[in-house]
């Protein structure tokens, strides 16, 4: 077949170009920020030059930093492997009961920044826990934090990513067909060998996606081994990165680049190991999976039950208690009591201090138009890649996982290289909205592009085609076919880019400036100055915020088209 | 209203071969049958017409205007063909009812509100869907579902329709009635239709000629009657009807037009258009059973189809044969056969 032939298959050219500068658009933004640090990362002051990633390497603290980072993320991965594990498996096999509230609940701390997590759990320990004060448990003062230590940042980094491994599993389980589980049974399968047997193996693809995907987002956090590695002088990577920022400026973009490409490099090696794994191991599923499977639990539900809402308590309540406890004591380390009881820390966090609203507001457009551009572009985008593959979209599927991967404060410091100039003018980026908004973009192009890629996959190609038969060109054939049928999808990607970017800090910790603050920054800002009240006011407040977004698209849930509520698929 | 013709068609995917050497002429207005083994290259040959797939041989022409041509790059696409399809899955548009379904080809053609009407109230009646106009499509059964699609490929007058294995899917009952349905509306219309099917009876049924494929070459394209009685090789022989292949040795031309084939010892008179036939295809209908005869076979197996039983035999030299007989007959029961006219080919057929 000519090269001429294979551009005209599937028929219309007419919006070929727009798809074509679409792609272009769309690479330039995830990938020149990553392509630009690469540069940074390997260029002397006379060009092409290894002496950098030499000198970095050979350094102490980039050594133990790398392995604290693998440390942590590594025991971070295995917790959250076995909470999200065993969630989900319960949830999506058992008859146990109150699942939508389990998962609802499951969500929370996914969509919590993860300063706050941090800032949360040493409310619940450690001599100044106002909680701990309150009810007369706190360990005499001067006795250390005991979540200041690796093990602390570990535990905390499996919390923050179990609904990881649990929403992947359970989409995993629910295209398990009932039947096979049914075949086995009757074959005389039960309990332990029938889970052991058929769920497990035909569950390990997206256990094993679920793991790869928390083990990246648990390198690259920032938030939690700040505030609880850097007091106690533990450095990781992505805090190394931040320390040497802030202390030395941008004389060690260099330095900074080098050890930005050491996380991405990491991060890949677990998203390859883990494609690896996969190559051999990926089962077709046959079979429609129509109906939930539902394997009573009998005389076990009730202490299962139990057992998952105490691990909700445990994970979720008690943390947000603590935090609100500490929001309304006058001063931090004061029991709480109703004498002491205050909204003092509450009125000057949110209304005397400009830089909250303003927050708010920066935080809530960001996160808006990140979610509107994204869904966009992403459909047609979809579409290409799907239907017209080629060198091109093919590489770009790749790579588009690599800005969400990175850490955050990879991506920020690749978007300042990028931006600080731009091409062929004076103007700058740096300092302004825009920097974060593409920063933004170019972060959560994968969290919206990867289920209209799969809801795409799964249509039968035959609808278009039929439409194409009917005389329907591109244009009309995506927004009548294609749109309706992804829409649910396309939403469900939405409401998760919003909700991430909502609460993001690891970008903005670097990109914001005066005005442009977003809720992350301040949180992280009132904290390093000491204001622990202010910050946890403004941490409580920001999570009931999230809390009431989500419930109410949980409540319109019934009147939404199946799969937009994205923790209910 | 079209006449479809290919020459020389061949599709290659990557290395695998699906279609070779296609060269047909599909009448306007005549209903062909693709007729062939599961992965013969039926749905490859059927997407090439539509335009969802290239040629990477040869080319295609609409009523004598080339619409795809392997070796100018030439490709019109679909949505530019007026052609209607029905794929085996239906492709129903999910978040559409019936009507908004039906009335999409017409939405797309820029027909005016009204006409629309018209039109869809009109297809929707002669495939008995009126009732379920407002109906979404997963609120239908199978063979509702298949009557919508075929409702949509109708309604815009296409100069083509074209069916992908459309009854796959359905009852026994609810096959005839479908049949009868396409049948009249084929009558109405004088659409070509371009039907793929692996179920003989159902082509033979329904079409004017049938093509029957094997491994993506077409190996005969004729009316049904002349597939019966005068298959061209081997295959054709074997997948239509019912009977038996057997070699036999060419004795040359007989008084009466046919030729003289010599059949386990005996001489066979048959019909053929080669000089030397050295194959011949026994049809049931060709055996006449007896106690004399001048072979001999031995009864194997005795099976009542209604109205008659069909024997299956084993001559003297190990030879299959199939039979019919108003009476059952007892297994490992010997009987003579008289065998009249059958049709002689030769083994080798030249491809292309
Ligand atoms: N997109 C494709 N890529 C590679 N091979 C293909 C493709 N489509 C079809 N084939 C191959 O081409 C051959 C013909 O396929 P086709 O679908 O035309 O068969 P068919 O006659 O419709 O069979 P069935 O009756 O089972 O539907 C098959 O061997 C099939 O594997
Ligand atoms: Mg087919």
């Amino acid at each position: 077949m000519t090269p001429k032939m294979a551009t005209n298959m599937g028929g219309s050219r007419s919006g070929d170009w727009l798809l074509s500068a679409l792609m272009g658009l769309a690479i330039l933004l995830t990938l020149a920020p990553v392509v630009r640090l690469l540069v940074e990362g390997v260029s002397g002051p006379a060009g092409f030059s290894l002496a950098p990633v030499a000198e970095v390497l050979a350094q102490s603290t980039t050594l133990s930093a790398l392995w604290h980072s693998i440390f942590t993320a590594g025991v971070g991965t295995v917790i959250s492997v076995i909470l999200g594990g065993a969630f989900a498996f319960l949830v999506a096999l058992t008859d146990i009961r109150a699942k939508g509230a389990l998962v609802f609940c499951l969500m929370i701390p996914m969509m919590i920044p993860p300063q706050i997590t941090a800032l949360a759990w040493t409310q619940v320990m450690g001599p100044s826990s106002v909680l701990l004060k309150t009810i007369g448990l706190a360990p005499p003062l001067g006795s250390p934090q005991p979540l200041h230590s690796p093990l602390g940042i570990a535990v905390l980094l499996g919390i923050q990513h179990t609904s990881i491994v649990f929403l992947t599993l359970r989409a995993g389980l629910r295209a398990i067909p009932p039947e096979a589980v049914e075949a086995a049974r009757i074959s005389g399968a039960r309990g332990l060998r029938l889970w052991w047997q058929v769920v497990l193996p035909l569950s390990v693809p997206s256990l094993a996606a679920g793991t790869a995907m928390a083990f990246v987002t648990a390198l690259g956090n920032f938030g939690i081994p700040a505030m609880l590695g850097i007091p106690a002088g533990y450095s990781t990577l992505p805090t190394l990165i931040y320390q040497r920022l802030a202390g030395l400026g941008t004389s060690v973009l260099t330095e900074v680049a080098v050890l930005a490409l050491l996380i991405g490099v990491v991060a890949l090696a677990g998203v390859l190991l883990n494609r690896l794994f996969l190559r051999r191991r990926a089962y077709g599923l046959i079979g429609l999976a129509n109906r939930p499977l539902e394997v009573s639990l009998r005389h076990l539900r009730l202490p299962v039950e139990l057992a998952l809402w105490l691990v909700i308590f445990a994970i979720l309540v008690l943390p947000l208690l603590a935090l609100a406890a500490t929001s309304l004591v006058p001063a931090y380390g004061v029991p709480l009591n109703w004498q002491t009881i205050s909204l003092g820390g509450w009125y000057e966090a949110l209304f005397r201090q400009p830089v909250t609203a303003r927050a708010f507001g920066n935080s809530f457009l960001l996160a808006t138009g990140a979610a509107v551009v994204l869904m966009a572009i992403s459909l047609p985008l979809a579409w290409v890649m799907l239907r017209r593959p080629n060198r091109l979209s093919r590489t770009f599927d790749l790579l588009v996982d690599l800005p969400y991967a990175l850490p955050g404060v990879v991506l920020a410091i690749a978007c300042i290289l990028l931006f600080i100039n731009l091409p062929l003018t004076d103007l700058t980026l740096y300092g302004t909205i825009w920097i974060i908004f593409i920063a933004y973009i170019a972060r959560f192009f994968t969290v919206m592009l990867r289920p209209v890629q799969s809801a795409l996959a799964q249509l039968d190609p035959a609808m278009e085609e039929a439409a194409q038969s009917a005389g329907a060109s591109l244009g009309r054939r995506l927004r009548t076919i294609i749109l309706p049928l992804t829409a649910p999808a396309a939403a469900a990607g939405a409401i998760l880019v919003f909700l991430t970017a909502f609460n993001e800090l690891t970008v903005s910790a670097l990109l914001w400036s005066s005005g442009t603050e977003t809720l992350g920054v301040v949180i992280f800002n009132l904290e390093d100055s000491g204001e622990t009240v202010m910050a946890s006011a403004v941490s409580v407040a920001v999570v009931g915020v999230v809390i009431v977004l989500m419930g109410a698209i949980q409540l319109a849930s019934r009147r939404l088209p199946k799969g937009v509520v994205p923790w209910q698929n | 209203m079209a006449e479809l013709t290919l020459t020389a068609l061949g599709k290659r995917f990557d290395s695998h071969v699906a279609l070779t050497e296609v060269s047909a002429t599909f009448d306007d207005g005549e209903f062909v049958a693709l007729l062939g083994p599961s992965g013969c290259g039926k749905t490859t040959l059927l997407r090439l017409l539509a335009g969802f797939e290239a040629p990477t041989e040869g080319e295609i022409a609409v009523d004598g205007t080339l619409v795809a041509s392997a070796r100018s790059g030439k490709l019109l696409p679909p949505e530019e063909r007026n052609m209607g399809i029905v794929f085996q899955s239906y492709a129903l548009w999910p978040h559409m009812s019936v009507a908004r379904n039906v009335a999409y080809p017409l939405e797309v053609r820029g027909f005016s509100r009204a006409e629309r009407r018209t039109r869809v109230a009109a297809a929707l009646e002669m495939t008995g869907l009126t009732d379920y106009a407002d109906r979404m499509p997963a609120a239908l059964s199978g063979g509702q579902r298949q009557r919508v699609a075929l409702a949509r490929s109708l309604v815009a007058d296409p100069s083509a329709v074209l069916l992908d294995e459309p009854l796959a899917n359905l009852d026994l009952s609810l096959r005839a009635t479908m049949q009868e349905a396409f049948a009249a509306f084929h009558q109405r219309t004088g659409a070509t239709m371009v039907y793929v099917t692996h179920d003989q009876t159902e082509a033979m049924a329904m079409a004017d000629r049938v093509a029957v494929m094997d491994g993506g070459r077409i190996r005969q394209f004729a009316t049904p009657e002349v597939l019966y009685s005068e298959p061209a090789d081997a295959f054709v022989a074997g997948f239509v009807g019912d009977g038996a292949v057997v070699p036999v040795e060419p004795c040359g031309p007989s008084d009466t037009g046919d030729v003289t084939v010599r059949l386990l010892g005996q001489e066979v008179s048959a019909r053929a258009r080669v000089a030397g036939p050295d194959r011949l295809c026994i049809r049931p209908e060709d055996i006449t059973l007896g106690d004399e005869g001048a072979l001999r076979a031995e009864v194997r197996q005795c099976t009542y189809l209604g109205g008659r039983f069909r024997l299956r035999l084993i001559a003297e030299g190990g030879l299959d044969l199939v039979a019919f007989s108003t009476a059952r007959v007892r297994q490992g029961a010997s009987l003579g056969l008289t065998i009249g006219r059958p049709w002689g080919f030769a083994a080798e057929v030249a491809h292309g």
